[in-house]
């Protein structure tokens, strides 16, 4: 599982993010939505540790990122919405460096590409590769081996509908292996499919959580649980109410669903 | 785990075409030196070792920092946007200490060919002579690369984005081959001569590209060639100098690198 205490962040002088906490169990699946700019990205950088953490702690299987980084990125994995590598890197180099790092043979990184439809692509590098083909490799070795975290930000970003289908498929995958998985996106309708919870990002403050019928719910819509969730509409009363907008009428947004502290 | 990293980014800095245009060049110029000092009398003759590498020598402290800076300073730089491989369970020190290793080995092997295939033009037309003042100027250049390529990743790590790095990294380049000679010329001048040769060694010391100088000078019975010059610096530096200049080159090797490591862990992203 992965825990996130009390995360805060400032690019320069530009407030980002401000005391985030989040536990994610074994298992479950939670996603950040919210504006651009809202800050999801950054939680998912400073639980990598690829921003240093200033504010707040990480926490991954049991492992403090601070003082024992190694053991706690050894079972994460992590799909930045950047590329995160140069485009000049060979497939099967990547393949051969995550195995490694993962602690499992590189055929076993060769094949899982080779059943996500790439086995081909191994002696290319990345730039010779479409948006989606790159995406679908770094999904495929993020998720590679005995992975108990998965951090996945933007991962259906240019992806078609089969490449959509396919992070999909990803990530219940690892949620029935009994990985912690935690991504952003903006695609609600994949979100209200695959996620146990959402957390609701607006300028750096995290403005609600909890399930699809909880937001739902906390959105002013109404939902029998038949059919599609009118999550969008859903998703835009709360984002305008938290900016204070349209609904200024209304109360403050509670944090609903509270499994965190 | 680090072995792997190692044999990534050797598979990454192979593939980059600086290292071919690094050893053409190498070889192209080596040969070229060695064919231009006779050609003037009207005579083409292959020069041997000793003027080549002489000749050389200062091609070397000028091409050598420049390219080690800049290459050090993209790939530096690049480090700290690969957020996919910040992820794996490696440490800075080992990213960087890698990154660092794989381009040493490349752009010093294309270094080598460079100056190992005019050097065989050489032993073949002009004879051997002397070919071991070749060798240690090719290992002076190997030290100096090692040097700039490691202060050239950590201006990459610590510059706010590429650009920035390489518009540093050529500043530094300026300072280190030109800029701290024209600063030393001065201060001499201004210091009376009793404490000047303290200094002179402090200097050399201070700078990565002055220490390779003189280490390449000392191929050269500097005495003779650079009068009192060479003279003051054998006494300056005196039995031990040679060995103090190795240390200063691979300090300013480990420690670049080592400040690189925190430095990324600080800028990443």
């Amino acid at each position: 599982m992965i825990r996130l205490r009390g995360l805060g962040h400032s690019y320069d002088t530009h407030r980002v993010l401000e005391n985030f906490t989040l536990d994610v169990a074994a298992g479950e699946v939670v996603a950040l939505v919210g504006p651009n700019g809202a800050g999801k990205s950054t939680v998912l950088r400073l639980a990598t540790g690829g921003l240093l953490v200033e504010e707040g702690a990480v926490e991954i299987g049991g492992f403090d990122l601070a003082t024992r980084p190694i053991d706690a990125r050894r079972r994460l994995g992590y799909l930045p919405q950047k590329l995160g590598v140069s485009l000049s890197t060979v497939v099967s180099d990547l393949a051969r460096l995550v195995a490694a790092a993962r602690g499992v043979s590189a055929v076993q990184a060769f094949d899982a590409l080779g059943d996500a439809g790439l086995g081909a692509r191994l002696d290319a590098t990345l730039g010779e590769l479409s948006g989606g083909q790159r995406q679908r490799v770094l999904l495929v070795l993020a998720s590679l081996g005995p992975v108990a975290v998965l951090l996945l930000d933007e991962p259906a970003i240019s992806l078609d509908a089969d490449g959509s289908a396919d992070v999909q498929a990803i990530i219940c995958r690892a949620r029935d292996e009994g990985t912690a998985v935690l991504f952003a996106s903006h695609h609600l309708v994949d979100v209200a499919t695959l996620a146990d919870r959402m957390v609701v990002l607006v300028g750096g403050h995290p403005v609600a959580q909890g399930s699809v019928a909880e937001l739902v719910a906390e959105g002013g819509q109404h939902w029998t649980g038949l059919g599609a969730p009118p999550i969008e509409a859903a998703y835009r009363a709360i984002v305008t109410r938290a900016r204070g907008g349209q609904d200024r009428g209304r109360a403050p947004l509670a944090l609903v669903g509270a499994r965190t502290a | 785990m680090t072995a792997a990293l190692f044999r990534f980014e050797l598979a990454g800095a192979r593939r980059a075409r600086v290292a071919i245009l690094f050893a053409a060049g190498f070889a192209i110029v080596g040969i070229g030196v060695a064919l231009a000092g006779l050609s003037a009398g009207g005579v083409l003759s292959v020069q041997g070792f000793a003027r080549t590498s002489m000749s050389l020598l200062q091609l070397v402290l000028w091409v050598v920092p420049m390219l080690a800076l800049l290459t050090g300073a993209a790939a530096g730089s690049e480090l700290r946007d690969l957020e996919f491989i910040a992820a794996l369970p490696i440490s800075r020190g080992s990213r960087v200490l890698s990154r660092w290793a794989a381009l040493t080995a490349t752009l010093g092997g294309a270094v080598a060919l460079g100056l190992g295939a005019a050097g065989a033009i050489i032993a073949a037309m002009a004879g051997s002579a002397d070919g071991w003042r070749y060798l240690r100027l090719a290992l002076v250049s190997e030290l100096l690369l090692g040097a700039t390529l490691a202060v050239g990743l950590l201006i990459g790590v610590v510059a706010a984005n590429r650009t920035r790095a390489l518009g540093i990294a050529m500043a530094a380049w300026f300072v280190l081959v030109i800029g701290m000679d024209l600063a030393v010329i001065a201060l001499l001048s201004a210091l009376p001569a009793k404490g000047a040769g303290s200094w002179l060694t402090a200097v050399l010391l201070a700078n990565p590209v002055d220490s390779a100088r003189v280490l390449g000078l000392s191929l050269f019975q500097v005495d003779a060639i650079a009068g009192p010059t060479g003279a003051a610096l054998r006494r300056v530096l005196g039995g031990w100098g040679a060995g103090v200049l190795l240390l200063g080159l691979l300090g300013w090797t480990v420690v670049p690198l080592v400040v690189a490591a925190k430095g990324l862990r600080r800028g990443q992203g």
